[in-house]
């Protein structure tokens, strides 16, 4: 053997110790996280899927014989489907109502704010992270019997009785999911907008656009990405959603979520709430899907 | 002429925030009543709803609870994510990207589903549920979160520091000890507050992976499913202290690191 070649085959195997330290040092970096995520989600998830073509045999019990029934019922029952065009038409709405009434806010905050634009948008952070549930809760003294809007109508001589449908009803229910999401949107549409050069809307009012044709051709278009990102994450996490309409909704606003939870914790079903819950992630998954293509769109 | 329209644009920008804020004023403002009344007028200021909620044995191990699950999560996942961020960032190595997805897909799921997929695991492997299984569930849950705010931090990082360092004769365990965690301990803070926030939060996963013991968020729910308690008033005025005091400090965090 000649020297050379014992100098490059000592190289080789330092190479070969080097990679397989870093090799080591992947594993031993992301491995915790993949075990725990794996374990605490992944393995679950499968689990549910495996579930929901399964057959129930009384509370709890389940009956490890292969079926498509759950999935039958779930797609057929007219209950289910009643309940479905609810909880995803109010999902829609209420997405629909975030984004329309965020875009002048994101506009105003983009474009029209100089030293306050931290601040707005710092305010706009704080009231995402002010509780949830103690948002439900304000709307539910608010909109009560003994709430602030009855006692004020009837204060005004508008109404003699409390309304009382005032709460418990599917209003309340947007009304917490507008107030609850809208934040998001105006987050991701400030953010999006934020790419858009001042210097095109002034180009585009100069060539004689007024402000809605402003709007329509040029940042629409342009903070599209913000738009579909906020009118998603609102749709899927509203429609999904069992906390708001169990607290605020009453019974006359049964949602989706609730009846998997129903299925769940109260009937023992397993198999039939996780079969439930697939369809209700294929839609989202489906309308997530639908609503990227609408990335391209440029203007009316 | 485009003088009323900006001030149609700011006023309506300030009604935006009033909606927003206005239902949790009330909230804290009735916390401090004087009388049981959820409406006004406001009847003087008295602190009688915090001390029946801090004598309620309920309520002191509902915070207690909170507080444990919400500082455990934490610990497991600034370790684990910060881990994780590093591996991702500075190594090169096949499937990265689909490690990088698997570890923030978690975030776009709906609680419900993240929810009941735990609680029929948890049944069919017999597993007992408690503050240990809501912890689970918490860590599945802010995890994506974390990771994101340390992967962009270390994507910002200037690599050439590290090389130096490299250079100088640092070992890899001394270049992340002396130079990787330092410069990014300001975002691993700032990451674990929010962490903490959302854990304290929490109540979708955590009314399906919940045992006996109840956590904040979750006792607050059945008192006010039952009836109108004003204590809850000063309860959720805890609750939202907590997470605030969090992210009012990551504020203070980010304008002390600029000056």
């Amino acid at each position: 053997m000649t020297a050379a070649a014992a100098a490059s085959g000592q190289l080789g195997s330092i190479n070969l110790g080097a990679r397989r330290r870093r090799r080591i040092a992947v594993v031993l970096l992301v491995g915790p996280a993949l075990l725990v995520v794996g374990g605490a989600l992944l393995v679950p998830a499968l689990n549910l899927l495996v579930q929901s073509f399964m057959e129930s045999s009384g509370y709890g019990q389940i009956t490890y014989h292969f079926t498509f029934s759950n999935y039958t019922a779930a797609l057929q029952d007219p209950v289910y489907r009643k309940v479905a065009w609810h909880s995803f038409g109010l999902g829609a709405l209420a997405a629909l109502i975030c984004v329309a009434a965020g875009y002048p806010a994101a506009y105003f905050i983009t474009f029209r704010l100089r030293r306050g634009r931290n601040l707005a948008l710092f305010l706009v952070v704080v009231s995402l992270f002010t509780s949830y549930l103690v948002r439900l809760y304000a709307w539910y003294t608010i909109l009560g019997g003994h709430g602030i809007v009855n006692t004020a109508l009837i204060r005004l001589g508008v109404v003699s009785h409390p309304l009382l449908f005032l709460l418990f009803s599917r209003t309340a229910v947007l009304i917490a999911f507008v107030n609850v999401f809208l934040p998001y949107s105006v987050l991701m549409l400030t953010s999006s907008m934020q790419n858009i050069r001042p210097d095109v809307l002034e180009n585009a009012r100069d060539l004689g656009a007024g402000p809605l044709r402003t709007f329509s051709r040029i940042v629409l278009p342009l903070s599209m990405t913000g738009a579909i990102g906020a009118f998603a994450y609102t749709f899927i996490l509203t429609s999904g959603d069992y906390i708001t309409p169990s607290l605020l909704g009453g019974t006359s606003s049964t949602s989706l979520a609730n009846i998997v939870s129903d299925e769940f914790v109260a009937l023992g079903n397993r198999p039939a709430g996780a079969a439930i819950s697939f369809v209700m992630l294929t839609v989202f998954f489906l309308v997530y899907l639908g609503l990227t293509r609408l990335d391209r769109f440029k203007g009316f | 002429m485009s003088r009323p329209r900006v001030s149609g644009l700011f006023v309506y920008t300030i009604l935006v925030f009033a909606f927003l804020f206005a239902p949790i004023a009330l909230v804290v403002l009735f916390s401090f009543n004087k009388t049981a009344a959820l409406t006004f007028p406001f009847h003087g200021f008295s602190l009688r709803w915090y001390r029946a909620v801090l004598n309620s044995p309920l309520y002191r191990d509902a915070i207690v609870a909170s507080l444990r699950v919400a500082v455990i999560t934490v610990v497991v996942v600034v370790v684990v994510g910060t881990l994780a961020g590093i591996g991702v960032t500075r190594y090169d190595f096949r499937g990265r990207g689909i490690v990088r997805l698997f570890l923030l897909f978690p975030g776009a799921l709906p609680g419900l589903f993240v929810g009941i997929a735990l609680l029929s695991f948890f049944v069919q492997t017999k597993v007992t549920l408690s503050l240990w299984t809501v912890t689970v569930g918490h860590f599945v849950y802010v995890l994506p979160y974390f990771f994101l705010v340390v992967t962009s931090r270390l994507q910002r990082f200037d690599y050439v520091l590290e090389e130096a360092a490299r250079d100088l004769g640092a070992g890899p365990w001394a270049t992340l000890r002396r130079v990787t965690l330092p410069l990014i301990a300001p975002s691993l803070i700032a990451g674990a507050l929010v962490v903490f926030s959302l854990s304290w939060d929490e109540v979708f996963i955590t009314f399906f992976t919940i045992g006996a013991q109840n956590t904040l968020p979750l006792v607050i729910y059945s008192t006010v499913k039952q009836s109108v308690d004003p204590s809850v008033n000063a309860i959720s005025t805890l609750l939202l202290a907590g997470s605030l005091v969090f992210v009012l400090s990551v504020r203070r965090l980010v304008v002390d690191l600029q000056q």
